[in-house]
């Protein structure tokens, strides 16, 4: 997939998936107003399926919708249903858990079925919606999820699995859809199923950033280079625990571990990290994770405040 | 176009052979060698006959958890059901999947599930992808009068009818819920009606006669391809196997238990399958077309064929 020009995150995960979407043989793209109006905000504008496929303003049936993208993964075909919000994904849970095992377990269809939901983590939006639990979703069935969060992840993410045979969850931010999209320029990893990403390399300290943090965990690692610091900066784009030998060969050079995690969840991904890396004999560990406040059901900010000069004097004190 | 004689004779067999097995299977549960839990379907053998008899190649079949005589009749023998019971490697899913969710891909079983309601879309998914491939082909999804009670039965009704999908939703009626009737747990649906506001034509199978819900069955499976339309069909079934506890002060005739899964204790396996002399069993139905003692020889042949089919 050739790149695209730099631009806002929004432009640049719209841009990314017309592509992907008009590239595809028998592509059946569906959801609630995806091919109207606003076009979700921007997120589908412009799509174009080939002729053997076809778009699909669906009615407003969560659990169906996604029970009827099962039904045409397993008739051999590929679908695509993007959603407004992940909340909308709720009534869906239990075709995710028990249609999805049935799937795995007794068929073998080379059929196709990716959920694009956008992650309201805007905050200001009160109690009618605030989850940004994308890992929760993935975790009750085990089910591959990715987040987008930059220029070089959104290419690589829906370059790897999108309207690939199986079934996985691509969500991308609401918070980021106007700033300017993150180029980390040239990764020193990256996984190949695109679990997660090395895109600095250095010795002084290594962070880590999980869900939609990545934008924190950069500018984390700018403020630090400001002073001299080389920091290493990994992103798990992945929604549960993997393989984490690659980050903890790292942190035992850097011994000096930073962990961003923006879910709301109870039970974050980063936690599977932070246990294996804590026997490490770190000389040093920061855990940074959005803290529910007491007015968290009232519309208020979503966004994490970060002192990142703080942080980095507590990395460099001895 | 009417069944002829010898095709009247080999439907009654299918309608003898999936009693008489799931006798078999009773047994085998009541013995206690059953590694999963089975929800028989005594009774529901003549919709199942004729849903088998109406399927051509490429179309899909969606059952609930209680799909044995699905299975059976796709399948034309008991052993690796049974065997699938017994979790064993030779089970007609090696022992993957069990009785609820039971599978036979190549004979369009694609999907089963135990979740009420979870079949509805996914059916309605099969039907999109057969049609923009151009197949002439029908997916039927079998619902029962609970699962019916949830939201994604009229969601995927009104995503059928709006994207003009070749689906049948067919929907087992036995007034139970596990142990509730529907009279102790909701207001009536009037299946017709909802049918008919969403433009979905409606037909009523009852009496269990096969020999009349086949030739029903074809025209709805014909129609729903033809005009690209899905079409409800509801079927009034009992679940034969119920019974009555010994009588206490509070039920002095015995409290009445619903069969709903596990082993039916008063079901007994025998030469001659017929379990009520009624309309809710098909077997009894079958005595209305053909001759009592031929029904009887028939059933001994079936019965020493699955004797030494699992043996």
């Amino acid at each position: 997939m050739e790149d695209v020009k730099p631009h806002k995150y929004l432009e640049h995960v719209n841009e990314t998936l017309r592509k992907a979407v008009g590239a595809e043989e028998g592509l059946v793209v569906f959801g609630q107003n995806v091919s109207a109006g606003s076009r979700i905000s921007g997120f589908t504008k412009g799509f174009v399926v080939k002729e053997s496929g076809v778009i699909i303003n669906s009615t407003n049936t969560e659990n169906s919708l996604v029970g009827f993208g099962f039904g045409i993964m397993i008739g051999g075909g590929k679908s695509a249903l993007f959603m407004k919000q992940l909340d909308f994904l709720f009534l869906g849970i239990d075709q995710l858990v028990n249609t999805y095992n049935i799937i795995r377990n007794s068929t073998h269809t080379k059929g196709s079925f990716t959920i694009l939901p956008v992650i309201v983590d805007m905050g200001y939006e009160g109690p009618q919606s605030s989850s940004n639990n994308f890992a929760d979703f993935c975790s009750i069935a085990r089910i591959d999820g990715y987040a987008i969060t930059n220029k070089y992840d959104v290419v690589k993410i829906i370059a790897t699995h999108f309207a690939k045979p199986g079934f996985r969850i691509i969500s991308v931010s609401q918070r980021m859809y106007k700033d300017e999209i993150i180029d980390p320029g040239k990764p020193i990893i990256t996984d190949k199923d695109m679990k997660f990403v090395q895109y600095k390399d250095g010795a002084d300290v290594t962070i880590v950033s999980f869900n939609f943090s990545f934008p924190y965990a950069w500018q984390l690692a700018l403020e630090a280079e400001k002073v001299g610091m080389k920091p290493s900066v990994w992103n798990v784009n992945y929604m549960t625990p993997v393989d984490w030998k690659s980050i903890l060969e790292n942190i035992k050079i850097t011994k000096k571990l930073v962990v961003l995690d923006d879910s709301k969840s109870e039970n974050l991904s980063c936690f599977s990290l932070l246990a294996e890396a804590r026997g490490l004999n770190l000389e040093k560990d920061i855990f940074i994770k959005r803290e529910m406040r007491a007015d968290w059901l009232n519309p208020v900010s979503d966004a994490i405040d970060i002192n990142y000069e703080a942080v980095i004097r507590e990395l460099a004190a001895q | 176009m009417p069944t002829s004689i010898s095709n009247k004779k080999k439907i009654a067999e299918e309608v003898v052979r999936l009693r008489i097995s799931q006798m078999f299977v009773n047994e085998e549960y009541k013995a206690k060698r059953l590694k999963v839990s089975v929800h028989l379907a005594l009774g529901y053998e003549a919709i199942a006959v004729a849903v088998n008899e109406t399927m051509e190649r490429g179309d899909n079949l969606l059952p609930s958890h209680r799909n044995i005589a699905y299975n059976l009749a796709r399948a034309g023998k008991l052993q690796p059901i049974l065997d699938e019971y017994y979790l064993k490697p030779t089970g007609i899913n090696a022992a993957h999947s069990g009785s609820m969710n039971m599978l036979n891909p190549e004979m369009g079983i694609v999907y089963t599930s135990s979740i009420l309601g979870n079949a509805f879309p996914v059916a309605t998914g099969l039907a999109l992808s057969a049609k923009r491939r151009g197949k002439k082909n029908v997916t039927i999804v079998i619902v029962g009068d609970g699962s019916m009670e949830e939201g994604s039965y009229y969601e995927s009704m009104l995503m059928a009818r709006s994207m003009e999908l070749p689906v049948i939703f067919l929907i087992e009626n036995n007034e139970w819920s596990m142990s509730t009737r529907i009279d102790q747990r909701r207001s009536p649906i009037d299946v017709s009606l909802l049918s008919k506001s969403m433009d979905i034509r409606y037909e009523l199978l009852q009496g269990n006669d096969p020999f009349s819900y086949i030739e029903k069955f074809k025209d709805v499976r014909e129609y729903s391809i033809e005009n690209n339309m899905p079409v409800c069909v509801e079927v009034k079934v009992a679940t034969l196997g119920e019974r009555r506890l010994p009588s206490t002060q509070e039920f002095p005739e015995g409290e009445f238990i619903n069969y709903h899964a596990g082993p039916a204790p008063e079901v007994f396996l025998n030469e001659w399958p017929m379990i009520k002399e009624s309309e809710e069993d098909p077997v009894f139905v079958l005595t209305k077309h053909i001759e009592q003692s031929v029904l009887k020889e028939d059933a001994r042949r079936q019965f020493a064929i699955l004797q030494k089919e699992i043996s």
